[in-house]
């Protein structure tokens, strides 16, 4: 619990695996915020000191490229890591993004490499 | 000159020495009759210089009976006289007739009768009653004057006899004259005909010849156009890219061009008069039967027949082509059948190139799946890598049992969509039993996640399960395509209807048979197909989402429906009021397959 207390906003259209996602992320002494869509997602961005975003590509509505850039827009030193199934997006969408990794990596890569994510924030 | 003119040249030159010879004919009758008459004058001068030396003969015996009695006073001498007296007259009035109109002979002989009568009456008469009287009769006077009278008699009748001489002389030289003059006639008209003749004759015939002249080089100049026509005919078909072989009625290679032979194998010379099916041996690229000719169907539809697909052409050698051939018949003016044409090329490239289309939008529809695929299991499966990783660094026993509870679930997901990707790819030879409502639901399934991306809303109207044979990877392929289509045209917002209308077997208002099957209707309200575009959608390559498609999808889906000897048809608005797409698709329960249709 090197990092404690940094708030990390999830969102994920996936109920169970938002939940999984969360569940993990307190064990490693995260506050989480959760969001099942883009909108709502962001309205807890705007209304909450956010340290990271773990964001889901593929979702209805707004996908999490349209969510990514209007964080950036609002906080753009707010790092995000985007999630997705899918293999290859494109680079466009991922050079919006602080990381990109695929779902069913692992946990220990995914709280690795938040880590660090925060961890580059915070000596900048 | 046409036929009949010169039938009339003929009949002339035959008719105009037939005129001329009458006409020569006729002054020769002519001329004949008119010494005919001079002749007949001739021998008229004859009978009576003869009928004149008669009665000298007869005047001539009664002075000498006379004479006789007068001497010697018997009777026996007197007999002469009496003799010639008796007919005398007779004879006189002969020469009379003779004379006919002749006014100068009848005024001679009526002085010879007077004469006659006198010497008769004057002296003869009286000499004879003195001798019977027993007298003599040798007084010199009146013998002198008997023979001054009978002088006059024989003047007399040497007058007639001179006269009548004088004629005779006159008319045979008229008769030679006559002669002379028709021999003269003769020779001018012969010459003046002939001349004539051959006058005409040539001048008819110089027509004749010139009209022939004219007609050889008609003849000549429509030769030349013939051989240009057909040399210009000859190249054409010389270059044409395709196979040409004419047959005649029979279905006997008659012309095969230089495409043809070198796509057959079969020279000219070997091919030319062999029955088509020989030079021609097309199979069925699927099934190796042979396939009946172009030209034998042509025969049996009397019609152009189109292209047939998947036929192979054996050429001479053995070795293969994939060919497309059509035929059509040649027709006389009368409209009968005269002939076939039949027209073939090499598509071998051309299908090669099409397989590796079909097999490109196969693995892009596979990697479209593949990755749709991943996504659904990559989701449960992070969770449950997640939740592992929690229960394995220190999770409570309660925890732990709500941990392995949402594992559990996760991987019922994992497990539901293999379910439904096993039917996916499982390959068969054979067409299948294949449940569409099955198939339709769990294609979908696999969707929903991308229909929940493109916020289309789907509703599926599907009353009960319809099963028709089929490829269930190529049907997956094609309503995992239209699918597609529907839900990109009608995203965001829109609403896609997927329907399955069972129909029985029976006849329609044309009277068309219809199979049993069931018609798959995939309904979008997008934007709808403009009239422009639509003709071209089942066209490959053409795609109206630029880079995201390979343009194949409906050329692909197209093919394997029509395999399955089905139906795809697609309507489309673009009113405001009714805007949206339609596409059918009717698959019989038990279809012929057109093997090799792929």
């Amino acid at each position: 619990m090197k990092q404690s207390s940094n708030l990390v906003l999830c969102i994920d259209d996936e109920l169970v695996g938002l939940q999984v996602r969360k569940i993990l992320l307190e064990r490693a002494g995260y506050r989480v915020l959760t969001a099942q869509d883009g909108p709502s997602g962001l309205e807890l961005f705007y209304a909450n000191p956010i340290e990271a975003v773990v964001l889901d590509y593929s979702m209805p509505g707004m996908h999490g490229g349209e969510v990514a850039v209007r964080m950036r827009q609002a906080k753009p030193q707010v790092p995000i890591l985007l999630l997705s199934a899918y293999m290859g997006l494109s680079t466009e969408l991922t050079a919006l993004v602080d990381l990109y990794m695929t779902k069913g990596e692992g946990a220990p890569v995914l709280l690795e490499k938040l880590g660090s994510l925060l961890q580059l924030v915070s000596t900048r | 000159m046409n036929l009949s003119q010169f039938n009339n040249i003929l009949r002339q030159v035959f008719l105009l020495p037939v005129a001329a010879l009458l006409v020569v004919a006729g002054a020769l009758y002519f001329q004949i009759s008119g010494a005919n008459a001079t002749v007949n004058l001739i021998q008229n001068s004859d009978a009576r210089i003869s009928q004149a030396t008669l009665v000298a003969k007869l005047v001539v015996d009664e002075e000498s009976g006379l004479r006789g009695y007068a001497t010697t006073g018997d009777l026996r001498f007197f007999q002469p006289f009496t003799d010639a007296e008796s007919h005398v007259q007779e004879e006189i009035q002969k020469l009379d007739d003779l004379a006919g109109d002749d006014a100068g002979q009848k005024h001679d002989i009526n002085e010879l009768r007077e004469r006659y009568q006198t010497w008769h009456d004057g002296f003869a008469l009286p000499v004879i009653g003195q001798v019977r009287g027993g007298g003599k009769a040798s007084d010199v006077e009146l013998n002198l004057h008997g023979k001054r009278l009978m002088d006059d008699v024989r003047r007399d009748l040497n007058d007639i006899i001179q006269k009548a001489e004088e004629n005779r002389e006159r008319r045979i030289v008229q008769w030679h004259q006559q002669v002379h003059t028709m021999l003269l006639v003769l020779l001018f008209l012969a010459l003046g005909m002939g001349v004539l003749i051959g006058l005409f004759t040539r001048n008819r015939l110089h027509s004749v010849s010139a009209a022939y002249r004219q007609s050889l080089e008609i003849l000549g100049r429509r030769a030349e156009e013939l051989f240009q026509s057909e040399q210009e005919l000859r190249t054409t078909l010389d270059s044409i890219g395709d196979g040409v072989i004419t047959c005649d009625a029979e279905g006997r290679v008659q012309m095969m061009n230089p495409v043809a032979r070198e796509l057959t194998g079969w020279s000219q010379s070997d091919a030319g008069g062999q029955p088509l099916d020989k030079v021609f041996h097309i199979i069925n690229e699927a099934t190796r039967e042979t396939v009946e000719t172009p030209v034998a169907k042509v025969m049996r539809l009397n019609r152009i027949v189109g292209r047939a697909d998947h036929t192979m052409l054996i050429r001479r050698d053995g070795t293969e082509l994939n060919i497309a051939d059509s035929g059509a018949p040649i027709r006389d003016k009368k409209g009968e059948t005269i002939g076939i044409v039949l027209v073939f090329r090499d598509i071998t490239m051309e299908r090669k190139t099409q397989d590796a289309l079909i097999a490109n939008e196969k693995l892009a529809v596979a990697g479209r799946l593949a990755a749709t695929i991943a996504h659904e299991i990559h989701n449960p499966l992070d969770s449950v890598c997640n939740l592992l990783y929690l229960m394995r660094n220190g999770a409570t026993k309660e925890e732990s049992g709500q941990f392995m509870d949402m594992a559990e679930q996760e991987l019922a997901r994992v497990t539901q969509i293999s379910r439904a990707m096993l039917g996916l790819y499982r390959e068969s030879k054979a067409p299948v039993v294949v449940d569409l409502k099955e198939m339709l639901q769990e294609i979908l399934l696999l969707m929903e996640r991308r229909l929940i991306d493109l916020e289309v809303t789907v509703s599926a109207d599907m009353p009960k399960s319809v099963s028709v044979a089929a490829f269930p990877a190529e049907l997956r392929q094609v309503f995992t395509n239209l699918i597609t289509n529907a839900a990109e045209a009608a995203s965001p917002g829109g609403e896609v209807k997927v329907s399955i209308t069972p129909q029985a077997a029976g006849v329609d208002d044309t009277g068309q048979k219809l199979q049993a099957g069931a018609t798959v209707t995939i309904a979008d309200n997008g934007g709808g197909v403009a009239d422009d575009i639509r003709p071209h959608l089942f066209q490959p390559f053409f795609t109206t989402k630029g880079e995201r498609g390979t343009g194949l999808g409906l050329w692909v889906s197209r093919g394997i429906i029509n395999k399955h000897g089905g139906t795809i048809s697609l309507t489309s608005d673009t009113r405001q009021a009714a805007h949206g797409t339609v596409v059918s698709v009717f698959l019989a329960t038990n279809p012929t397959i057109n093997a090799g249709g792929d």
